[in-house]
């Protein structure tokens, strides 16, 4: 996990001060990242990118401290990641030709192996949308109830609720999987 | 991997468990678990705007030239590309613009659907004015009442006055034809008028006193005037059944009253008024 973002940090960062802009970067950096690569993302990279770009300059109007800072930045991030989804709705699926995308492609013992390990992306996948924004919200961008609701425009009980049905679809997808398995 | 996660946030993920009731699924803790470990533990390099930015903090004012020199080429050569795209297109708010254009057509998609519900509404109301006869004819005595005092303020008021201060007045001109019907023996009842009181003898004295108890009876209380006048209406109309004779003597005015004993003499059983009407006519 990266480092914690300190307190003289935070302050010149949301003092408008640049000179608290890359603690603020390395801190939670990876946890946008994270939270682009779990909603899979293609260049979750760039995306993350992009927020910081966009959300580094206007830290001088954010208030509420480290709960404060990381939400302006999620619900950034969301709100990029929902112009992404509309994007790639509109552009055509361009794609260099991958062996392992091809359907003729028999997959090998190893990775069937691997791929009941991890995989975690694919089962999350299946979840509903909400469900599974909720799920990554909180556990990736490490947001409490109350920050997920701010972001995506909902009460706090329907953000409970999505929480409560998406865990139990995850744990009927993972046990369903590990009797695929064994 | 998952095994190096600091305690606090295994704490946020059974608490996030046990507040949905879940605490106990062991292999759903092991998901959330690997969907935690999803996140990098660096952070991933700054490409050339972010760098920008990020080291204008940390070394102050950074000379142009070396920017682009350090940071691109640990990036890939599509990135710097998109940056320069953002950069050509505005410098600060790179996709702000995005954002505020779905904005801006969320606003117009719920002006479209507000008119069109507003439209479908007056569409609606429209047909059933169309289609049921009482709600156009009560719509239109409605937009009559609203719109009458402003256009016709004076008459309404007048019309719907008299007619409570008239309800004694009523009974007048109910019984006012017998009067008038009356009138010429009236004329000269007064001092018999007067001088009544005693039993009704004469059939024209009848109707004389009658319209004299009326004319006496109007500043009293109506309902005894009603309590006798339904004992006397009967005597009363009698006396007017005998005026009927007299009916046509009005008609014919008075040089005709000397045709109407001549035209029952030649005419007895066929239509007494009738006749006489012609023959002035012919005559």
């Amino acid at each position: 996990m990266a480092e914690q973002l300190s307190d003289d940090d935070l302050s010149a960062a949301l003092a408008g001060d640049p000179s608290g802009f890359s603690a603020v970067y390395v801190a939670i950096s990876p946890a946008v990242l994270g939270y682009f690569r779990a909603r899979g993302v293609d260049d979750a990279e760039a995306l993350t990118q992009d927020v910081f770009v966009d959300v580094l300059p206007k830290l001088a109007g954010v208030t509420g401290g480290h709960a404060g800072l990381r939400t302006f930045i999620f619900s950034v991030a969301h709100a990029r990641l929902v112009d992404y989804r509309r994007r790639e709705e509109r552009t055509p699926h361009l794609a260099e030709y991958d062996p392992l995308d091809d359907a003729r492609y028999a997959a090998s013992a190893e990775d069937e192996a691997l791929g009941s390990l991890g995989g975690i992306s694919h089962t999350l996948a299946r979840l509903n949308e909400e469900q599974r924004e909720v799920l990554v919200l909180r556990i990736v961008a490490d947001l409490s109830i109350e920050q997920v609701a701010g972001i995506m425009d909902k009460t706090p009980g329907a953000i409970k609720q999505l929480q409560r049905r998406g865990l139990s679809a995850l744990r009927e997808l993972v046990t369903e999987k590990d009797h695929a398995a064994s | 991997m998952t095994g190096t996660r600091d305690p606090q946030q295994d704490g946020s993920i059974q608490a996030m468990l046990s507040d949905s009731g879940l605490e106990s699924a062991a292999e759903l803790r092991g998901a959330l678990e690997q969907l935690r470990a999803v996140i990098p533990y660096e952070a991933p390099a700054p490409r050339a705007d972010l760098a920008a930015l990020l080291a204008a903090g940390a070394a102050g004012p950074v000379p142009a030239g070396r920017v682009p020199a350090g940071p691109v080429p640990a990036t890939t050569t599509v990135l710097p590309m998109v940056a320069s795209a953002n950069d050509s297109a505005d410098e600060s708010l790179p996709a702000g613009v995005m954002s505020l254009a779905g904005r801006r057509g969320r606003k117009r998609r719920l002006a479209i659907v507000g008119g069109a519900v507003v439209g479908a509404m007056t569409l609606g109301a429209g047909a059933v004015a169309a289609s049921s006869e009482d709600f156009r004819h009560s719509f239109s005595n409605t937009v009559g009442v609203i719109f009458r005092p402003a256009g016709h303020a004076t008459p309404g008021p007048e019309h719907a006055e008299p007619s409570p201060a008239s309800v004694p007045a009523i009974p007048a001109p109910a019984t006012s034809p017998a009067g008038t019907s009356g009138a010429a023996p009236s004329s000269g009842s007064p001092s018999t008028g007067s001088a009544a009181g005693g039993a009704p003898g004469g059939a024209g004295q009848d109707g004389g006193k009658e319209s004299d108890e009326q004319a006496g009876h109007r500043p009293p209380i109506t309902p005894p005037a009603v309590g006798r006048d339904g004992i006397l209406p009967v005597p009363g109309q009698r006396p007017e059944t005998p005026g009927l004779p007299t009916a046509p003597g009005q008609h014919g005015g008075g040089d005709d009253g000397e045709d109407l004993p001549r035209v029952p003499g030649r005419i007895m059983p066929t239509l007494p008024g009738a006749v006489p009407t012609k023959a002035p006519d012919h005559s």
